[in-house]
């Protein structure tokens, strides 16, 4: 690992980070307060109202009475990946073949450092930067809900929450960070790289739509567990480290095609 | 120092570089020449690690380019024939960068060059003209004060008396025993400063000579103003000069390197009124190089 390089990546990458950590921020600020134990009744009427269909494709069709899983349920069923996921193609794509594309990878590999360090370190930025991204999303909930619902929040279960969706949207950091290191066109990294993104997560949201369409959703990554059970004790574990193993495997290759390929730069 | 062995590298086109062969001794500068997509880059690519050849190896200080490219790296600098930094650094924290990923600290050398091309790296890169990336390019290449050099067209975008600056800056490492292989289309800069020329053409080299002998197969030209054209050719003619009518009162006659006595001689026979010569770059020579190889085929 490249001391120097993850600082560059930090100073270069920090407005990016800040953008999305404060739209995520301030939307856990804004649904917080809406959440009214007394009002929750009244939530369920403006529920009934809507199509079901819409409901479920936005990830809202379960019935809730607590704050850990209307959390779950508003925050974690859509938001918390589908606008990160844009967060993971832009720097995935800006890590490393953006930098092949416009050939200022030559300035890197100019140096007495190995590839495989040099892309173990862009790497392991993006892993790293979804970890802070996701510890200060936590902190800010966790904050939040101290504020205006004091002893409401299941901490355990809004962390176990938390761990999950940060491994959801590191295995799409690390698709697009692959796609990165294998296509040397910008154009074509991030065009592969989102295309699959987009395609999961628009089977996520097709197959909550309508029960005949549910095998597009279990076939997608973003629908392989359900937030709301997960807050309410079923066990993810399996799938956890399903999420871990699939980062380690997307890393490993990307590391190995990289070392290896022709670089024209 | 440097050792290219049956280098070929092919690209999904067909084109590439065929079985190269050419060694770099220490201290030596060697011209790399040749037109738009003979290989150049192509070799250099090769010699940088950035690409694995087909066949063959090339070695720097015995060391595999490919392999062992980081170690290398530590005694090498190189200036891409394309320069591109990170856009939205400032000059002076790419430079910062560069030393931090080279794990130096020393940046008198640096200091030296800024002011040798009269660089003030302030302000984003992504602000500065092509003439001043270019310099930027040749601090980052020179400030580590590497063994060997590689340098793909590094004078491109200077202005003419930075090109004279950089010419004695390739002078003065060359006296202090660097190896350097220089990639050029600027004919004075090669002449001035190389040992040894290659000229390669579609992936293969057309010659490998030293500089003099470059020099003595350069064809040079003439227009001069003779009193009586047709006369001034049949006497040129006579001599085994090649000459043509320009226009009513001027005449183009061609000597190559080797004859120039001889064509002196030849002119001192005519009464001239005007003797130019017409200069001539580096392209020219080497178009004349290929010519002379179409008759020999």
């Amino acid at each position: 690992m490249s001391l120097a390089l993850l600082k560059k990546d930090l100073k270069q990458n920090y407005t990016l980070f800040l953008i999305f950590l404060s739209v995520l921020v301030m939307y856990m600020l804004m649904m917080i307060p809406m959440f009214n134990p007394d009002d929750i009744n009244e939530l369920l009427i403006i529920l009934n109202m809507m199509p079901i269909e819409m409901l479920r494709a936005m990830g809202f069709s379960d019935i809730i009475t607590d704050l850990t899983s209307f959390l779950a349920s508003w925050l974690y069923g859509m938001l918390m990946f589908g606008f990160p996921m844009v967060y993971c193609i832009i720097l995935g794509n800006r890590l490393v073949s953006k930098m092949i594309d416009n050939n200022s990878f030559a300035y890197l590999l100019s140096t007495p450092n190995s590839r495989v360090k040099l892309i173990v370190t862009q790497g392991f930025f993006a892993l790293f930067s979804l970890l802070l991204l996701f510890v200060l999303v936590f902190s800010s909930g966790l904050l939040f809900s101290h504020l205006i619902h004091p002893g409401l929040l299941d901490v355990s279960a809004f962390l176990k929450l938390n761990i999950m969706t940060m491994l959801l949207n590191m295995v799409i950091i690390m698709i697009c960070f692959t796609s990165s290191c294998i296509f040397n066109e910008s154009r074509r990294s991030s065009g592969v790289g989102s295309g699959i993104a987009v395609t999961f997560l628009l089977m996520n949201m097709l197959g909550s739509s309508s029960l005949d369409l549910e095998i597009l959703k279990k076939m997608s990554l973003y629908g392989l567990y359900n937030p709301v059970d997960l807050v309410r004790g079923s066990n993810v574990t399996g799938i956890g480290l399903f999420f871990l193993g699939l980062i380690i495997l997307l890393f490993t290759i990307s590391v190995l095609i990289f070392n290896k390929k022709r670089l024209p730069i | 120092m440097i050792d290219v062995k049956n280098l070929t590298m092919i690209y999904p086109s067909g084109k590439g570089i065929f079985n190269l062969n050419f060694k770099v001794k220490k201290g030596e500068i060697l011209g790399y020449i040749g037109p738009n997509g003979a290989g150049k880059t192509t070799t250099i690519r090769a010699l940088l690690g950035f690409m694995k050849p087909n066949e063959g190896t090339c070695t720097i200080n015995g060391l595999d380019c490919i392999k062992d490219a980081p170690k290398i790296q530590r005694f090498l600098g190189y200036i891409p024939g394309e320069i591109s930094f990170f856009d939205d650094m400032t000059g002076y924290e790419f430079l910062q960068f560069m030393h931090e990923m080279r794990g130096l600290k020393d940046n008198g050398r640096q200091n030296e060059l800024l002011k040798l091309f009269d660089l003030d790296p302030k302000g984003k890169i992504r602000r500065f003209s092509k003439g001043m990336k270019q310099k930027l390019g040749i601090v980052t290449a020179f400030m580590h004060n590497p063994d060997v050099l590689i340098l793909d067209e590094p004078s491109s975008g200077l202005d003419p008396l930075m090109q004279i600056r950089f010419i004695n800056l390739i002078l003065e490492e060359k006296e202090k025993g660097k190896t350097i292989i220089l990639s050029s289309h600027i004919f004075e800069e090669v002449e001035k400063t190389c040992d040894n020329v290659i000229i390669i053409k579609e992936g293969k080299i057309v010659n490998y000579s030293t500089v003099q002998l470059l020099k003595k197969s350069q064809r040079k030209g003439f227009i001069i103003k003779p009193d009586n054209c047709e006369q001034a050719i049949q006497t040129f003619l006579r001599s085994n000069f090649i000459s043509n009518q320009l226009n009513n009162d001027s005449i183009e006659v061609y000597c190559s390197g080797d004859r120039i006595d001889e064509f002196i001689k030849t002119c001192a026979k005519l009464k001239l009124y005007n003797f130019d010569e017409i200069s001539q770059s580096l392209e020219d020579v080497f178009m004349q190089y290929y010519k002379n190889e179409g008759v020999q085929q």
